[in-house]
Formats: C-alpha cells, sequence, structure tokens
C-alpha cells in the first residue's frame, strides 16, 4: 500500500515556511535524540512545536514521536522545497493571512498541490497583482486593465461624430 | 494802385495852383508893358489911364486882384480840402472795399486751402482705415487659423494623454484604498483566465 500523499496546510505557503518547518523538524528530532540518552532520573522538557507543523502534522496524521513518521516528513518536506512550483505575487498592500489562505487552496486546486507563493509590493498598480513564474510575468494589476481598455475610455470621453444629414426629400 | 491816383490828383491840384500864380503874374506885366507906348493920344490916353489909374488905384486894384486871388484860393482850397476830403473817404472806402476783397479773396484759397489739406486727411484716413481693415481681417484669419490648430494640437494631446491621465489619477486616488480582500475575485478570475499558460511555464520551465 502506498503512502499517502503530504497534504501541506495553507498557512504553509512559501519556501520560507518549508525552511522553517525543515528546521522545526530537524530539532525535533535532536531533541528526542538527545532525550533517548538522558540520565535516569533528569527532568525531561519536551519540545515545543509551532502552530504551522502541528497543523502539518494533524493533516498528515503524522505522530512526531515515531521517528519513521519524522524520517518521511523530513524527506517529504525535502522533496516538495526542490520541486514544488514557486509564483512571486506582487500586490499593492501587504496580503492578510486569510487572504493569503485563499490564494493558496485555490493556486493547490488548481495550478499544483505543492504550490508555493512569496509575495511582494508594489504600490504603482493600484489593484490587482503581478504574477511571476519561472519564466513568464502576468500582469494582473488595474493598471495594466486601464492600460489595455485605454481606447475604450478614448472612445467614452471623445464626442461623437456628428451624423450625416439626412437627405432632403423634395415633394413634388 | 491807391497811391498812384492819390499822387495823381496831388500832382493835378499842384498844377492848378501853379497855373493861377502864373497867370497873374503875365497880367500884372502885360499892364506893365502898356505904358511905353509914344502916341500922343496913345499918351493923353495913357495920361487919363495913368490918372484913373493912377498909383492908389493900382494899389487898389492889386489889393482887389490879391483879395480876390486870395478868395480863389481859399475857395479851391476848400474846394482841394473837400476834394481830398472825398478823396480820402473814397480812398477808404476803396481801401477797405479792396482789403475785404483781398481778405475774402485769402480766405477763400485759405479756405481752399484747409478743404484740399482736409480732403487729403480725410483720403489719408480712409487708406489708414482700409489698410487697417485688410490687416485686421488678415490677422484675424491667422489667429482663427493659429486657433483652430492650437485646438487640434491641445485636443489630439488630450486624447493622447486623457486616458493616461486618467488611469494614473485614479490608481492614485483609490489605488490604496481597495482592500485585497475585495480583489481577490479579481486576481482568482485573472489567474483562472491564465491558469493553462502558467501550468505550462510550470511543467516546462527550467
Amino acid at each position: 500500500m502506498a503512502p499517502e500523499p503530504l497534504k501541506l496546510p495553507v498557512s504553509v505557503t512559501s519556501p520560507t515556511d518549508l525552511n522553517r518547518l525543515l528546521r522545526e523538524l530537524t530539532t525535533i528530532d535532536e531533541q528526542l535524540l538527545q532525550l533517548r540518552v538522558r540520565q535516569p532520573g533528569t527532568e525531561v522538557k519536551l519540545p515545543k512545536t509551532s502552530q504551522l507543523l502541528d497543523q502539518t502534522v494533524i493533516l498528515n496524521g503524522l505522530n512526531l514521536l515515531q521517528p519513521a513518521d519524522r524520517l518521511r516528513l523530513g524527506q517529504i518536506l525535502r522533496a516538495v522545497q526542490q520541486r514544488a512550483p514557486v509564483l512571486h505575487l506582487s500586490f499593492s498592500a501587504d496580503p492578510s493571512p486569510e487572504f493569503m489562505a485563499k490564494l493558496i487552496t485555490w493556486l493547490r486546486q488548481h495550478i499544483h498541490p505543492f504550490a508555493m507563493v512569496t509575495t511582494g509590493l508594489q504600490f504603482n498598480i493600484g489593484a490587482g497583482c503581478i504574477a511571476r513564474t519561472t519564466n513568464r510575468s502576468f500582469d494582473f494589476s488595474l493598471s495594466q486593465n486601464f492600460a489595455r481598455n485605454r481606447q475604450l475610455l478614448v472612445d467614452r470621453l471623445t464626442p461623437p461624430a456628428p451624423a450625416a444629414a439626412p437627405p432632403e426629400v423634395t415633394t413634388p | 494802385m491807391t497811391i498812384w491816383w492819390l499822387v495823381l490828383i496831388l500832382a493835378a491840384l499842384g498844377s492848378a495852383g501853379l497855373a493861377f500864380i502864373w497867370l497873374a503874374v503875365h497880367v500884372t506885366n502885360a499892364g506893365d508893358k502898356g505904358t511905353d507906348a509914344g502916341d500922343p493920344l496913345e499918351d493923353a490916353a495913357d495920361k487919363d489911364v495913368e490918372h484913373i489909374f493912377n498909383n492908389e488905384f493900382r494899389e487898389e486894384l492889386r489889393n482887389r486882384g490879391r483879395l480876390h486871388f486870395e478868395k480863389i484860393i481859399g475857395e479851391n482850397a476848400m474846394f482841394l480840402q473837400q476834394d481830398l476830403r472825398l478823396t480820402t473817404s473814397q480812398l477808404n472806402e476803396y481801401m477797405k472795399t479792396e482789403i475785404t476783397n483781398k481778405l475774402k479773396e485769402e480766405f477763400a484759397k485759405y479756405e481752399e486751402s484747409i478743404m484740399d489739406a482736409k480732403q487729403l486727411a480725410i483720403e489719408s484716413i480712409q487708406k489708414t482705415n482700409t489698410a487697417i481693415d485688410e490687416q485686421r481681417q488678415i490677422m484675424g484669419q491667422q489667429l482663427q487659423k493659429q486657433l483652430l490648430e492650437e485646438k487640434q494640437r491641445i485636443l489630439t494631446h488630450f486624447e493622447t494623454n486623457t486616458a493616461d491621465i486618467i488611469n494614473h489619477y485614479v490608481l492614485a486616488a483609490i489605488g490604496n484604498q481597495i482592500d485585497l480582500s475585495d480583489q481577490l475575485e479579481y486576481i482568482l478570475g485573472e489567474l483562472e483566465a491564465n491558469k493553462q499558460a502558467i501550468i505550462e511555464d510550470i511543467q516546462h520551465g527550467a
């Protein structure tokens, strides 16, 4: 039976979050290893996990006390770190976590299950965003939209040409 | 011309006076010559004449002649004075008339000159007005042409840049006022529209 693919919580949005998870996992692994060689009777201090790691563990049904699960999670996270597509999105303001969660959900449903996002700020785009993939850039900003529809605005601003006068009908 | 008339009249009066004087002297000389004849009768007559026309009588005659001559001279002087007054008045009248005529002529010439100058000035003003009207018409046409060109240029500039100006203004005015949450639907719509291109770039990218 093949193991279930890793599910990433929507709070893990960027490669930085992945790195943080890996570092945290490594720290926990080392602390548990140290606990194994501890002197009997010494005080045990259990490692604390972050909310990000907790969500990941719960979402995937893992137990970090099990070395196999820790090993598997580490391997998968490294694989994701190496292969996950990263989109760079520039906004006019700092996105809220809720906004990022909705965006990541959509990206992982429609683009790639491990899609990662890095964000930046560009104040001149007004609204929308500019998405940059590995080789391409997609301008979804309001300014670009205005530029696309510039002729429409010009047509609305320009007064219509007077219609030609109808030919006179002469009655006998 | 009036001076010459005056001189002529004075010369005539002078000539008449001289003629009177010469006549009186000639008559006196003729009376003296008649006493030199040698005839006895004549001598007797002369004696009688001498007796009648003695020196006293002659003196009396001379006195009478002198008085008569003075009277004539006085009358002539009076006539001359009257004539001179009449001549003076005529001369004054003539001078007045002449001066009036001359002044009228001069005034007429002056008026004619003024009329000519006025006419010239009017013609010059009319020419100037005509030139000004033409120049104004030309300037008006040029101004109208320049106004049309400037209007067209401004319209072209406006049509060219208005969209950019409005876009810039709208972005600057409301760009930061739109919440990102409100933009999510628009962003997802754009991503959906370009989904295939994004997937292809992810799959085939380096």
